[in-house]
């Protein structure tokens, strides 16, 4: 079975167009609403969806690490990571299956610096991209051509060792820290990101910093 | 002059005391943690009335006067403290985490 988790907060603007495209493409769709305070869940249900809801928002890791929990409780055979503000391609999942197959890796990380060129945004593409990638080499991740890209794929091993518990945005430093501590196999797929907002600024990085910092001593 | 300051500070340590072992004979604080609270009040009471004890130390580990030791000191002992806050507010925000997920697990039913 072919699990796509798609944690959302507050997008109920996106949430039915993007819940109707991935059902073409996968098995089951789970929306986790991160406590949202509009219809998200509602129109995600309508859209076909199996929604969990979080009382509170908890962040995109808590969100995500409750979805692998019921994938795991699911015996999903293969996760997807997809946002919820419809800035991918519900058309990458079966191409990242396709290439996970065919480089018999665990899991499968999208990027946006492999492929055609993105429009990306200045500040994005030459300050903030590579800081990131060198804070989460710092933080003993594996080396990646794009640093929080929030598509990804795996099986059933990876999903497994992926445990998160980062509950905000550090979580995408922690999976592929958790990957070069579990051996496991990887590669990375050009994939298509269209931006609707900014997404995480200089403070969201200087946060995710701190949730690294503070998560060693936990 | 100095003695406004001493009766001042020693009142407070006083309070600081006396609502010390009141959260211990209500249960909220360890017999561990209400010693070491009582030691840090009563070294407050003592720099209070004797402040050039602090000399002493300060010379022999050639910190140039007492009241840079008592501020070095205090400066530490406040970085500690927010250090620990911060560890528990994580610890606490986690545990809520484990308890939001459950819900939603449970409710959605398998």
């Amino acid at each position: 079975m072919i699990m796509i988790l798609v944690p959302a907060h507050n997008e109920a603007k996106t949430i039915e167009n993007v819940v109707k495209q991935l059902l073409f493409v996968g098995d089951k769709v789970v929306v986790i609403d991160d406590g949202s305070t509009d219809d998200t869940a509602l129109l995600a249900g309508n859209a076909g969806a199996t929604v969990l809801r979080h009382t509170l928002n908890r962040g995109q890791g808590a969100a995500l690490e409750t979805g692998h929990t019921y994938a795991r409780q699911s015996n999903a055979d293969f996760v997807v990571h997809f946002d919820a503000d419809g800035q991918f391609d519900f058309r990458d999942i079966p191409r990242a299956l396709a290439s996970m197959k065919e480089k018999n890796v665990d899991i499968i990380l999208g990027s946006r610096f492999l492929g055609k060129e993105q429009k990306i945004p200045w500040l994005k593409r030459a300050v903030i991209l590579p800081f990131a990638r060198n804070i989460d080499r710092l933080f003993g991740s594996v080396s990646l051509s794009d640093a929080h890209n929030g598509f990804r794929v795996m099986n059933q091993r990876a999903l497994n060792f992926i445990q998160l518990t980062q509950d905000r945005m550090a979580h995408a430093t922690e999976i592929p820290q958790l990957i070069r501590r579990y051996n496991l196999r990887y590669a990375e797929l050009p994939i298509s990101v269209s931006y609707h907002e900014f997404g995480q600024g200089p403070i969201g990085g200087f946060r995710i910093v701190r949730d690294l910092l503070v998560g060693k001593f936990m | 002059m100095q003695i406004i300051f001493q009766i001042i500070f020693s009142l407070f340590a006083i309070a600081a005391l006396g609502l010390v072992w009141r959260r211990r004979a209500d249960g909220l604080l360890s017999k561990h943690s209400a010693l070491w609270w009582s030691i840090i009040w009563l070294a407050v009471l003592a720099l209070a009335w004797y402040p050039n004890s602090t000399q002493v130390l300060a010379d022999i580990l050639g910190i140039g006067r007492g009241v840079d030791l008592v501020t070095y000191c205090a400066l530490a002992f406040l970085f500690f403290t927010i250090f620990r806050l911060t560890i528990k507010i994580e610890s606490l925000q986690r545990d809520i985490t484990k308890v939001v997920r459950r819900d939603a697990l449970e409710k959605n039913n398998i």
